[in-house]
């Protein structure tokens, strides 16, 4: 799909990726162009896709997450996807894949404390045609970077 | 936390830009009220910024990569590769772990050349022993997730 996308898209993107509440005025004034014309850029980044939408970033230890864990599965291969199908109903997961690489599956746990992602561990273990089930808790403040992003390569596409 | 900061919470999660004057209208509070509130939630924590969700696929990303490092713990101090690993253009999580490895990066991926890039380049950050990697397309759900994370 060809994407229109220029120099002002992108500092509309950059912009709001550090602060989504960002104003359009001072967007606008670094692009040397009309508020407007951020307005309807904005826009047209919506509909075509390349922006889903806005969101504000949350702590999940403030709201009583106290374990983000990884989980690394092995699975008989023919089963994955009934398997991620299954994991992605259990509570407390935040994201579930096939994946290829040193194992079948990949998933993200968010849950209330230890014991709750022993349980989830433990459950997902019992599925039939898992193999192996490999827990990595996340020790130290996760950083976050959604401004690593490179939005130069969409430019050389066109 | 009360009623009024989960509304203002709900609100935001689902459009950042959402004006205060319109979350006041909904709660029947005034706008001051709302703005006070949202700058209580960021000063005690609760609310670490705001981002926008960019679709991964449409900037040219092809899937994502799970990076599970292992560390000379001897040498190097993990968090001094949790700081390089977070520089790297591409890897939008980057965490210490406890388990079978020491650090996990996540990255979103262009294509094969870009990863195999990527890998050599974590390789190469001093005191990085060991890489294993996982692989995967569907990105978009984990970018979703994540900036909610």
């Amino acid at each position: 799909m060809l994407l229109k996308f220029d120099k002002t898209d992108e500092i509309i993107v950059r912009r709001l990726q550090k602060d989504a509440r960002t104003n359009f005025a001072s967007i606008a004034e670094e692009c040397g162009v009309s508020v407007d014309t951020i307005i309807k850029r904005f826009e047209r980044l919506k509909r075509n896709g390349v922006v889903i939408g806005t969101t504000i970033l949350l702590d999940p230890r403030h709201f009583g997450y106290e374990s983000l864990a990884s989980i690394e599965i092995d699975a008989d291969p023919s089963f994955v996807k009934v398997i991620v199908e299954q994991i992605k109903k259990k509570q407390g997961v935040a994201f579930c894949t096939p994946t290829m690489g040193a194992h079948n599956i990949f998933m993200i746990a968010l849950l209330q404390n230890v014991k709750e992602l022993n349980i989830l561990r433990e459950s997902v273990k019992s599925l039939s045609h898992v193999r192996d089930v490999k827990t990595s808790l996340w020790v130290e403040d996760l950083l976050l970077c959604p401004e690593n992003f490179e939005l130069s390569q969409i430019m050389e596409r066109i | 936390m009360d009623e009024i900061d989960n509304k203002i919470i709900v609100e935001l999660t689902k459009d950042a830009r959402t004006s205060f004057r319109k979350i006041a209208k909904n709660l029947e509070r005034s706008p001051d009220t709302i703005i006070n509130r949202f700058q209580k939630l960021i000063n005690d924590g609760y609310i670490r910024g705001s981002t926008v969700i960019v679709d991964p696929h449409q900037i040219g990303y092809e899937g994502m990569a799970a990076f599970h490092i292992d560390v000379d713990a001897e040498e190097v101090d993990p968090s001094t590769i949790l700081v390089a690993l977070i520089k790297m253009p591409s890897i939008i999580v980057a965490t210490k772990t406890m388990g079978d490895h020491d650090l996990l990066a996540l990255s979103v991926i262009h294509d094969f050349n870009h990863l195999m890039r990527l890998g050599e380049d974590i390789a190469a950050i001093p005191g990085v022993k060991n890489i294993q990697t996982s692989l995967w397309t569907d990105g978009k759900e984990i970018s979703h997730k994540y900036f909610i994370v």
